[in-house]
């Protein structure tokens, strides 16, 4: 089975706004790090306004730790987007992390064929640089070895 | 129960003509649909005082333009001119069911007597959903550097969770794609009108997302649909028989925008607008004779299923074998095609037909004695919109 083929995809680069450059700094040196409520210590994902367990207002972002669980995945193979055409079919995973469950990533399966993409298999965070500010978090199966 | 049971019912529905992308102006489409609608109630433009739409344009990445990308109030009172427009909205959220809904509580209040309620969809030339382009704002700074794009691969996650955590194979789905489209041929404003569909279709057809293949998803077409509400004693004195409101539920399940593919959301979008329409209108899902359940795309109608109390968790595909969901079965389902077969109008095309169907005027697809009849007009997790029709205000 081969690999989705990623080396011609362009990806839209993400914008940081207030909520969000804590997160796309972490990226960018390589840590994975999400909203979490000062109060109740809630993990959540994408960043908000206020905390969505507890109402709470003081938010900082804290590093976890990059691994966690396929919760749930599409393979495309319908290239709506032409910029990604050349990698279809492409797996698009949600991963729940470890340390924040419910806090849901999306990402694609990097490093493996598509057809390893199934609901519940260990993924770990990898870094993929889109240009010198946006760095993308993405996963890759976690071997059991590691 | 809900002290409103029964007080307010649907009485004429209209249709317009549809095509597989835009060749009139939208407008043109809504106008028809509104003229049938008022038409079969067999009232004039001077009797109608209430007007409701939810506008969105679900094509992303295209302009709107009123009159031919969305139809707004706006652009259907500078068509009509009403001259006694009392009321009037357009709802933002809860979708084309929460605009019927807030005819329903405009008509109990006394602000309007006669109330209409259309649904236009738009289908631009070209490509459906235009993506972000070189950048990627807001919500979709999490979703689209991924190629996450439009409402299908959302579904599609979560569907890959419900399949595999409950161990079910997604070639049971050819059940309700053949059953719809056989139902199908007996809608004449269908799009898919007496176009065969055969399980070697399903079962060989093109993926899109897996795990929705090419029938899995509605097409997009250009149309429209209105529906004429009224408060229950006048609606007895109008032509159509009329079709009783027992209950209506909306919730939304709350999500912050760009968190997708959560199975539970989906669930619990259903299960509360669900409960309060149950409640409401004193029916459990036993009681239901007949139901249309949202399926813009396929799985939504598992997730409508099973949050809905028709059937357990995990048990969506199984249940819908058998024969369960024909027209003679124990719970005839999607009676007119579902968007499946006529095309992506929306919900607005479910709340028609079990309206239809509670007052017995469903023609050639009349499920027999139907006293109950249920409607899920939209996918739960978007925004949960549920109904009872009755055929009398029991």
């Amino acid at each position: 089975m081969t690999m989705s083929d990623w080396s011609k995809v362009t990806r839209p680069i993400p914008v940081p706004n207030e909520w969000t450059k804590p997160f796309w700094d972490a990226a960018k040196r390589g840590v994975l790090a999400l909203q979490r409520c000062q109060a109740c210590k809630h993990f959540q994902h994408p960043p908000y306004a206020t905390c969505v367990r507890c109402m709470g207002t003081e938010l900082a972002f804290e590093p976890i730790s990059g691994k966690g669980t396929i919760y749930a995945y599409t393979i495309m193979y319908h290239a709506g987007d032409k910029r990604f055409a050349s990698a279809v079919p492409y797996a698009s995973i949600i991963v729940e992390p470890d340390d924040a469950p419910g806090a849901l990533m999306a990402a694609n399966l990097l490093d493996a064929p598509y057809t390893e993409a199934k609901v519940g298999r260990r993924v770990e965070v990898v870094f993929e640089p889109l240009n010198d500010d946006i760095t993308l978090p993405q996963f890759r199966l976690t071997h059991a070895a590691s | 129960m809900w002290e409103h049971r029964c007080k307010i019912a649907v009485s004429g529905v209209g249709f317009s003509r549809v095509t597989r992308s835009a060749e009139l102006p939208l407008a043109a489409h809504a106008l028809e649909a509104v003229k049938g609608a008022v038409e079969d109630s067999g009232l004039t433009m001077a009797d109608i005082d209430g007007l409701a739409t939810y506008p969105e344009l679900p094509a992303t990445g295209h302009v709107v333009i009123d009159g031919v990308t969305i139809v707004s109030v706006n652009c259907m009172m500078a068509m009509l001119k009403l001259p006694n427009l009392a009321w009037h909205v357009q709802v933002e959220t809860v979708n084309i069911g929460g605009a019927v809904q807030q005819a329903v509580n405009a008509l109990l209040a006394g602000v309007c007597k006669y109330a209409v309620v259309w649904r236009a969809m738009h289908n631009p030339k070209g490509t459906y959903q235009n993506l972000p382009g070189t950048f990627a704002q807001g919500p979709t700074q999490f979703t689209a550097p991924y190629g996450f794009g439009g409402p299908g691969q959302g579904m599609a996650v979560a569907y890959t969770r419900w399949l595999e955590r409950h161990g079910q194979s997604r070639e049971k789905m050819a059940t309700l794609a053949l059953t719809q489209r056989r139902h199908t041929h007996m809608n004449p404003h269908a799009y898919f009108y007496k176009q065969p569909l055969t399980r070697e279709d399903y079962l060989n057809s093109r993926m899109v997302a897996y795990p929705f293949c090419l029938y899995d998803c509605d097409i997009p077409v250009q149309g429209a649909v209105a529906i004429v509400l009224t408060t229950a004693d006048r609606a007895r004195d109008l032509r159509p028989r009329p079709a009783y409101i027992a209950g209506y539920g909306q919730r939304l399940a709350f999500e912050v925008a760009g968190r997708i593919g959560s199975l539970s959301s989906y669930m619990e979008g259903g299960r509360s607008s669900s409960r309060l329409t149950w409640e409401r209108s004193g029916f459990s899902p036993k009681d239901v004779d007949v139901a249309q359940i949202y399926d813009g795309f396929s799985a939504s109608v598992i997730y409508g299923l099973e949050s809905y109390g028709f059937c357990k968790e995990g048990e969506a595909l199984d249940f819908i074998q058998d024969g369960r969901i024909e027209l003679d079965g124990e719970l005839p389902l999607n009676t007119f095609g579902g968007s499946l077969g006529t095309g992506r109008i929306h919900g607005l095309w479910h709340i028609i037909e079990g309206a239809l169907q509670a007052s017995g005027r469903a023609g050639e697809r009349q499920v027999k004695d139907v006293k109950v009849s249920f409607v899920g007009a939209s996918a739960p997790i978007v925004q949960g919109t549920t109904f009872i029709f009755v055929n009398e205000p029991y």
